[in-house]
């Protein structure tokens, strides 16, 4: 395939860029390029061996490989063409695309349309500034995940987690059963990062302890790391003088957050919402920068894959009708704030005119409230989290109660019942 | 256990036997560097800060000191031998804040010293100091706290990467003849009338001078040999890199009176830390970071540019500063002969090392020379080397050529950084072992994730290179391995 022919070019081949692909192709764009800087698609869900995949878009419960794969199937039959081993370095705010492959070398670019793949990377040690020694064996829990289900290793044998995140948790049910020892998975929050189902089958069932509200306060050892030190922390999460204990340990996996990885949204001029990480977008999952979509983690951070299939889809189809149209339909100007209790919503602007669903986060948990979408709608709720996203969907006719000129929709997490 | 003679031994692969060795290797001499790490530039010179050539700061130190007539000399050595060994070298030039009118009183004086000092104490090729008014500030520097009132405007402040040119320094010393004996650990000494005897982890190495550039460990290398006539007090300094994506905050590293300094690298990050000025000490060889230093850290930088925040922090370190006169409040360089010892020549670099090395190292031939070391040219010294392609930033008609060349260049396995399996393959060629060995020689996991996508990357290509098993691959050397076990393996040893 020529490059210059490219209607819509997808950065990134993981659940997002996949379902993107597929679905720009299905949408009627004939060229459409599946860049990834692997050797294979299908992104992270291959070191996910574990289950809980696909419950929601196949109504099946599936391993993370086998959800990739139907998708894999899918990126080859509807004739995407996967670019692989490709890293995209550049991406210029007239959406030319700089990338480098071993193939052809360096080559540029500018499809009609892209869409923003790329996922999310794992919070860090440096970023938590964690107080110590700098020994070998801290490391990301995903980073972990790596070396067991794909490479063939185990890090350590006596393992320590900091954060109660998804993976971390996964990654404490999957270390016990290659042997090793878990000490303790370490939160800082009265509640865990992760899904409820993990803190059941990866903790509960295994005996794992979990320490709510406290934190690692040092790492020990010179070269290979030896304990640990971990304390209660009080409630702006400062260590509590007295409550201090080592465990020793020779690994400690981090589990602290996700961050959407948009240093090529940033190249692109691309502006991204402080709260995300993501870039702003209307409903259609375009970026401010005409003719750049986005979906899946690198937009914000999901908890369930088939939601970052299914967003991605509406990116994919959304480029696929840019690179047709070669101009943007009109971008969707009302704001959608985040109210009482909301951390975020996105999308962050729509145009009021046609079926939306908004993604949101609570900030703190809260039971027996009522999600209030400005004057359109509400949905009673039993109990809420922040690791536990929401969807509320606004039908077009629900969106007809909007008053000519609406600016702005806020979305406030209301305490529901008098008693 | 293996039996080396050698003429000359200089103890300590840091910056200051790094560029001892490579000034050396100008003349015809039997000279060995051993060094106890897997690696040369992995003591304090990693933890040092990225100042490489001082400015008006010097005018702090008093001219009597030894230490100074160091620094002074080596600002006009470091240039020029970034040239020879094609390491990376940019005088970003820095801003002293001033605060307020009674602020004023010390920029005056630096002032005044700079004109009486210039072209005496001073090398005569220094940029002038100049004080800027808060609008020049502004415009210069939009991000720095706006309550200062101006600047002194140093021009002469560079920075690069201590490590790179320690790695340089050694790589071409080895070139020009010089042996270099890695993971050799020194474990004691002792002085005979012609000759030192030096036991080793890897045996015994006789020689009739020794350097003694061991860094924080020169005080225990001189106990061995009785030739401590010295005390060292050793402060700690807490240092912190930030995002690339915040790098361009500030284009002059930027200072103030009893606050730390912040600086952009020559790699493009931002740096801050707290200068030796806020004295702590520290237990010697503790290099872990502490909550304390750090959030003091992490204010001082504040003050002077607001937008840094601690979530832009990718990285974080201790420093030594090693001081000798620490109760008169001022530092000293320990480097001459012992008094002891005839022929133990201290070589503890003072504050600021990394500037002070070419010059100490110019200072040790005249010290061997009057120890009766006879020294004559080596007609075959070649001071020049190439550094080894940085992918991330070459031209797009550069990096097809070299792609052309070498397709692995066309593999980029450091998505932060954009480092290719070609400069991966090109620093083992060049002497890395380690992860870390990798790190400072091409940055793979040097940027924001930390070495989380690419680790297992480079574990496998510096596996293949080497020709060892994945799990023993380390981060450092010694017992830093990163994986300890195979699947499986624990399962079996339960059962």
């Amino acid at each position: 395939m020529k490059l210059q022919d490219v209607d819509v070019a997808v950065i990134g081949a993981g659940p997002a860029g996949m379902a993107a692909a597929i679905k720009a192709r299905e949408a009627g764009a004939e060229k459409v390029i599946l860049m990834e800087r692997a050797e294979e698609l299908g992104g992270l869900l291959h070191q996910c061996v574990h289950n809980g995949f696909g419950l929601l878009y196949f109504n099946e419960d599936l391993s993370g490989p086998e959800y990739g794969h139907r998708f894999i199937e899918k990126v080859m039959d509807t004739g995407v063409t996967p670019l692989l081993e490709t890293m995209v370095v550049r991406l210029g705010q007239d959406r030319q695309i700089g990338a480098v492959n071993t193939r052809e070398g360096f080559i540029t670019f500018r499809p009609k349309s892209i869409v923003l793949a790329m996922g999310c990377r794992e919070r860090s040690r440096g970023a938590l500034n964690i107080p110590g020694t700098r020994p070998a064996g801290v490391l990301t829990a995903g980073t972990a995940q790596r070396f067991v289900n794909v490479e063939g290793f185990v890090p350590g044998k006596k393992i320590v987690i900091l954060g109660s995140g998804d993976i971390g948790m996964i990654m404490a049910r999957r270390l016990t059963l290659e042997g090793a020892q878990v000490e303790a998975v370490v939160e800082i929050l009265p509640y865990i990062g992760g899904l409820i189902r993990n803190e059941v089958q990866c903790l509960h069932d295994f005996e794992i302890p979990l320490f709510l509200e406290h934190t690692v306060t040092r790492i020990h050892g010179e070269q290979r790391l030896e304990a640990v030190t971990i304390a209660r922390v009080d409630g702006q999460r400062n260590p509590v003088a007295g409550t201090q204990r080592v465990i020793a340990c020779d690994s400690l996996l981090l589990s602290v957050g996700l961050i959407p990885e948009n240093e090529l949204s940033l190249m692109a001029g691309i502006q991204l919402d402080p709260v995300t990480g993501g870039a702003l977008v209307d409903e259609t999952r375009q970026t401010t920068v005409p003719g750049v979509f986005a979906g899946g983690n690198v937009l914000h951070v999901h908890d369930l894959v088939d939601n970052v299939s299914w967003e991605s889809e509406l990116a994919g189809e959304s480029a696929a009708r840019f690179a047709a149209a070669g101009k943007p339909e009109a971008r969707g100007e009302i704001k959608v704030k985040a109210g009482r209790n909301i951390r975020y919503v996105v999308p962050q602007t729509i145009s009021g005119r046609k079926d939306t669903t908004l993604y949101m986060r609570v900030s703190e948990p809260e039971e027996t409230v009522r999600i209030k979408v400005g004057n359109i709608t509400t949905k009673g709720m039993r109990a809420v989290k922040p690791s536990e996203m929401l969807k509320i969907e606004l039908s077009a006719d629900k969106l007809e109660k909007l008053k000519e000129g609406t600016q702005e929709i806020i979305v406030d997490c209301e305490k529901r019942g008098g008693k | 256990m293996s039996q080396v003679e050698t003429e000359v031994l200089i103890i300590g692969g840091g910056i200051g036997g790094a560029a001892i060795a490579r000034e050396l290797s100008k003349y015809k001499v039997d000279a060995t560097l051993v060094e106890k790490g897997v690696d040369v530039g992995q003591g304090i010179t990693k933890y040092s800060s990225t100042i490489m050539c001082q400015g008006a700061n010097v005018l702090e130190f008093r001219s009597e000191y030894h230490n100074s007539r160091l620094v002074w000399a080596g600002m006009s050595l470091m240039e020029p031998l970034c040239r020879e060994l094609d390491v990376p070298f940019k005088r970003i030039g820095s801003l002293e804040l001033v605060k307020d009118q009674a602020g004023m009183r010390h920029p005056e004086k630096m002032m005044r010293r700079f004109s009486n000092w210039h072209g005496k104490y001073l090398p005569a090729d220094i940029e002038p100091l100049q004080f800027i008014d808060r609008e020049t500030l502004r415009r210069w520097e939009p991000n720095v706290d706006k309550k200062y009132i101006g600047a002194v405007n140093d021009p002469n402040i560079a920075v690069n990467d201590p490590v790179r040119l320690t790695i340089a320094l050694a790589d071409n010393a080895r070139k020009n003849g010089i042996k270099i004996l890695l993971e050799t650990e020194v474990l004691d000494i002792s002085a005979g009338t012609d000759e030192f005897k030096v036991q080793t982890n890897n045996g015994s190495i006789t020689c009739r001078y020794i350097i003694n550039a061991a860094g924080e460990y020169v005080g225990k290398i001189a106990q061995m040999a009785d030739a401590d006539d010295f005390v060292l007090y050793p402060v700690k300094s807490y240092q912190a890199v930030l995002d690339k994506k915040v790098g361009g905050l500030i284009n002059r590293m930027v200072l103030a009176t009893g606050s730390g300094m912040v600086t952009p690298t020559i790699h493009g990050n931002l740096f801050f830390g707290i200068s030796p000025g806020s004295q702590r000490l520290g237990k010697a060889h503790d290099h872990s970071t502490d909550k304390k230093l750090a959030d003091a850290a992490l204010r001082h930088a504040q003050e002077l540019v607001p937008a840094i925040s601690a979530r832009d922090i990718i990285n974080a370190f201790v420093g030594f500063i090693v001081f000798r006169n620490f109760e008169i409040g001022w530092h000293e360089c320990t480097v001459g002969v012992s008094r002891w010892v005839p022929r133990f020549i201290n070589a503890s670099i003072g504050f600021p090392g990394i500037c002070a090395a070419p010059a100490v190292a110019k200072e040790m031939i005249e010290i061997l020379t009057q120890q009766g070391l006879r020294l004559e040219e080596n007609s075959q010294f070649n001071p020049y080397q190439k550094a080894m392609p940085d992918f991330s930033d070459l031209s797009d008609e550069e990096k097809k050529k070299l792609i052309a060349q070498d397709p692995r260049y066309g593999h980029v396995v450091c998505r932060c950084e954009t480092v290719t399996e070609g400069e991966i393959v090109e620093a083992i060629k060049r002497g890395a072992r380690t992860l870390d060995g990798i790190k400072f020689r091409c940055r793979p996991g040097m940027g924001r994730c930390q070495g989380g996508f690419c680790g297992p990357r480079i574990t496998k290509i510096l596996a293949r290179e080497l020709g060892i098993p994945e799990e023993e691959v380390t981060k450092k050397g010694g017992e830093s391995r990163n994986l300890l076990y195979k699947s499986k393996e624990l399962l079996e040893a339960q059962q």
